[in-house]
């Protein structure tokens, strides 16, 4: 615990390697694609020499983009409130039981998580194709005539990435209710409060920092995703990380792809901003 | 705990309902790559390992496994060391600004890795570095150390600081100290983040897809890659194997050293 | 020449000064406590004199040698954390083992010192154990082993006491006490509990605020108290403020009190001061007995603490704590009671009284 300037050199030693690292492959890219995402870029002869904001103006002002741009919330918020509904009655059943339970559920939630994104998603190819196995168990069993079209539509995209992301949830409500005082519970019940009352007015405010930790993690993830709306969204149902994936691989308009990035991060860093926030607001209830 | 034992009922119902949910599309796979058809019924109209054999004969399948492993291999190893070198410093406070430090670290995980694969690939295409394995090598390192660093911060704290001053009063120099106090003590940190980061690159797609070069892919960007061909059997046999690893290396890991407790 | 010299050893933060030209020389053999309510400084001293915490002035010397600036890990010396800070991954015999291996001891010669150690703190056999696998006491114990193995010059100890309940602190005080005297290691003693200091000291150093208040022998502390600080920390304390008035104390609102000779010091009448009256001084007068001052009381509240028994008594304005013995005459006094009490003016501790008396 020697503090003071004995002790400086050797820290600097051991952190600069990792710092050299993140400079040249982290903070360098990043800020270069600054100047990249200004450029003009010309369909069939490439990036110009002249800068424009027209990559940025046109997220906004062209129809297209903005579908893919509300697309992109819209999934956020709905795989966000599917992770919630599904989520918190097995983090609530979770953290109050026995610790085999507990151990049991907690590997059976971690599990899929660990698996091979691509893998997983595949797996709801295999589900929700036309030919998958949903539709041929309908036909087979005489529900319905024709495939109902479940991928390369919004409701693919709900189901697959609110699998994908649920563990997420689970994870993050779990300490929060297990860290709400059985105390406190006691004591309402003791004031003659229904197992209802308990639940509404002092279990579910208390865990609202794991609920909104939650949240927060999995609409980020959701936004940022490149794999799983791609797989399930097909090359045309476009959110906006597909879109850069299409503009730096397929049409090379870099440029506009610069731009959405930076459009994506900020929307990301807006909302962590904004939760961080609220949790310092918070940060007395818990 | 168990006390409420009426409410075990439409919870616990509801609980293990969203557990098997979760199952799923694991099952699925699982089925698709034993099914004789390209296409998937239940009952199954027929079982086959034929898929696998396809799959296992396939070099392409088995390059692209060997570059996963070696490149998760490699980034997990760096970042372990660097990783384990910084929290370190952080946790002792041996370096000013130790909250932003970590925020930098930190920061990968924030950033959309699709925004991070783009960028990459337009920094090393200036760098004549597109498609080198070192440039690969690096970018992983940049997705995995967050997890090494946050898991050894986390094991860090736990440990009492007395026990690295007592070990100096004894006798010991700093190095020393750390070596036969403080290292054996953050190994489960090291194990758990060490998991993280291994399983984080070997998944990646969304860096690596950018980033490969036409003579080198890795096993889950080849998935990818190939699904949007059109869907095949042999990639459900793929994703199986890939599954059981997964599945074996998870239960060695918690037996190992019980590390659901770091996650 | 002293095992240990303090010098003006200082330490100065930017918020606030932990400890303030501290001086102090201990003898070899001596055992010394460092008393004082949390925040004083004391372990802050002792850090440094560890090494742990650099000191912004003065100096530290072991057996004559300036180690101000020498690192922790070649002072040679040992110290018993409050934790205990036993390394949770080794067994009892490589945690004592740890410092003698630092000096190059091993092989037989490192198995006898260990079980040396072992049997000095009547731990034999425990070797193979792990820490997670000793009660309280034992794990303080194989902690006083490792301290002591590798022979240090000197050791100290930063409360190493008050994670144990009362009993087994007792006991251990005890057992610390004839330990040191058998090996025969100059010791420095960190503790907020004035009890444990006392009994188990050749000196006390009193510390409040950084700054070191009297250094002593336990009964020069407690029978002749240097300054307000001392005389209201030590003992259980009446505290009243007043003003000096013919040669005593006018207590505000209450009572006057005579002052010992030599209390008021030469403090001019008016003055206000800090008066300090303990609780064990208080006697209670049978109604035939006389003495050379008595306060008429009135009893308000008795509390039986068991070795004691606490009044609280109302006398002249005022309320204040009285003693009697638990098989005493005056053990079982009523509510409302009418009784005296004696007071001996040596026992009236006066003080100029301070902006902030310490709680």
């Amino acid at each position: 615990m020697t503090a003071g300037t004995r002790t400086r050199l050797p820290g600097l030693v051991l952190v600069s390697p990792l710092l050299l690292i993140l400079l040249f492959a982290f903070i360098a890219p990043a800020l270069l694609m600054v100047p990249l995402s200004l450029r003009e870029y010309v369909p069939g002869s490439g990036i110009s020499a002249n800068w424009t904001l027209a990559n940025y103006t046109s997220i906004v002002t062209d129809e297209y983009f903005r579908e893919v741009v509300v697309r992109t919330l819209v999934l956020g918020f709905g795989v966000t409130a599917i992770c919630l509904l599904l989520g918190y009655p097995l983090a609530y059943f979770i953290a109050h039981s026995g610790p085999t339970m507990r151990l049991t559920l907690t590997m059976l939630v971690i599990f899929p998580m660990l698996l091979n994104l691509v893998v997983r998603s595949f797996g709801w190819i295999a589900l929700l194709a036309n030919r998958g196995l949903i539709n041929n168990l309908l036909i087979d069993v005489g529900l319905i005539e024709r495939p109902i079209r479940m991928m390369f539509n919004l409701f693919g995209l709900l189901v697959g990435m609110s699998h994908i992301f649920l563990p997420f949830m689970v994870l993050m409500l779990v300490p929060a209710i297990q860290a709400i005082p059985k105390d406190v519970q006691s004591a309402a019940y003791t004031l003659a409060a229904s197992r209802l009352r308990v639940f509404w007015s002092i279990t579910l405010p208390m865990s609202a920092p794991g609920i909104l930790s939650g949240s927060i993690l999995v609409f980020v993830l959701t936004i940022s995703a490149l794999v799983t709306p791609r797989m399930l969204g097909g090359p045309t149902y476009k959110v906006m990380a597909t879109l850069i994936y299409d503009d730096f691989l397929q049409t090379l308009d870099w440029p506009a792809g610069a731009a959405m990035s930076f459009a994506l991060t900020a929307l990301t860093m807006l909302v962590i901003g904004v939760s961080s926030r609220l949790m310092k607001r918070w940060g007395g209830q818990a | 705990m168990n006390e409420e034992r009426s409410r075990f009922g439409i919870l616990g119902i509801a609980a293990f309902g969203v557990v098997a949910f979760l199952q799923i599309p694991v099952l699925v796979v699982v089925l698709a790559a034993f099914s004789k058809t390209a296409y998937l019924t239940i009952p199954p109209k027929g079982l086959t390992l034929h898929w696998f054999e396809v799959v296992l004969r396939d070099s392409e399948y088995l390059g692209a496994a060997w570059t996963s492993l070696w490149l998760a291999t490699a980034a997990t190893a760096a970042a372990l060391v660097l990783g384990l070198l910084a929290a370190y410093a952080i946790h002792r406070r041996m370096v000013p600004f130790a909250a932003s430090l970590t925020g930098l670290m930190m920061a990968p995980l924030i950033l959309p890795s699709v925004v991070l694969g783009v960028a990459l690939l337009q920094y090393y295409t200036l760098t004549g570095m597109r498609g080198n394995s070192v440039g690969l090598w690096l970018a992983h390192v940049v997705i995995t150390v967050p997890y090494v660093v946050r898991a050894c911060l986390s094991s860090l704290t736990a440990v009492d600081e007395s026990l690295e001053d007592a070990a100096r009063v004894l006798g010991a120099d700093g190095f020393t100290s750390f070596r036969l106090v403080t290292l054996p003590l953050v190994k489960p940190g090291l194990v758990a983040g060490g998991l993280f980061a291994f399983i984080t690159s070997l998944d990646n797609v969304p860096v690596s897809v950018f980033l490969l070069s036409a003579s080198q892919t890795t096993l889950p960007v080849k998935i990818f890659t190939s699904v949007e061909q059109g869907v095949d059997p042999s990639v459900a046999a793929v994703s199986t194997l890939l599954i059981v690893a997964t599945g074996v290396v998870l239960l060695l890991a918690e037996r190992w050293t019980g590390f659901h407790k770091h996650v | 020449m002293p095992a240990l010299t303090l010098d003006r050893l200082e330490k100065r933060y930017a918020e606030h000064t932990a400890a303030s030209s501290v001086s102090l020389s201990v003898e070899d053999g001596e055992f010394i406590s460092l008393l004082g309510p949390s925040g004083c400084g004391k372990t802050t001293v002792l850090r440094m004199v560890a090494g742990l915490i650099e000191p912004t002035g003065g100096r530290i010397l072991i057996d004559g040698r300036d180690v101000t600036r020498l690192p922790t890990n070649k002072r040679n010396i040992g110290l018993v954390f409050q934790s205990y800070a036993l390394f949770p991954h080794m067994t009892v015999f490589e945690n004592v083992a740890f410092g003698l291996r630092r000096q190059g001891v091993d092989g037989a010669d490192l198995k006898r010192r260990v079980d040396q150690a072992l049997a000095n703190v009547r731990l034999d056999g425990l070797g193979d154990r792990m820490p997670r696998q000793l009660s309280g006491g034992q794990q303080q114990r194989v902690a006083v082993a490792r301290s002591i193995a590798p022979r240090p010059s000197i050791l100290l100890f930063d409360e190493p006491l008050s994670n144990l309940d009362a009993s087994l602190r007792d006991q251990m005080q005890i057992e610390l006490k004839r330990l040191q005297r058998e090996v025969g290691i100059t010791t420095l003693f960190v503790t907020h509990d004035q009890g444990e200091a006392m009994s188990m000291s050749d000196r006390v150093c009193v510390l409040a605020h950084g700054v070191v208040q009297q250094f002593d022998t336990p009964e020069a502390i407690y029978h002749r108290p240097a300054t307000g600080f001392v005389a209201s920390f030590i003992g259980r304390p009446n505290r009243f403020k007043g003003t000096v008035q013919r040669a005593g104390v006018q207590v505000d609102g209450g009572p006057w009190l005579p002052a010992g000779v030599g209390a008021l010091n030469g403090l001019p009448e008016k003055t206000a001061v800090d008066a300090v009256l303990r609780q064990e001084d208080v006697r209670f007068l049978r109604a035939d007995e006389s003495a050379g001052f008595v306060l008429d009381g009135r009893i308000a509240l008795r509390a039986f603490v068991g070795s004691r028994v606490q009044y609280v008594v109302a006398v002249g304005g005022i309320e204040l704590i009285a003693e009697a013995q638990t098989n005493g005459a005056h053990a079982a006094l009523d509510i409302d009671a009418a009784v005296r009490l004696a007071v001996d003016p040596q026992h009236v501790y006066v003080n100029a009284a301070q902006p902030q008396e310490a709680a």
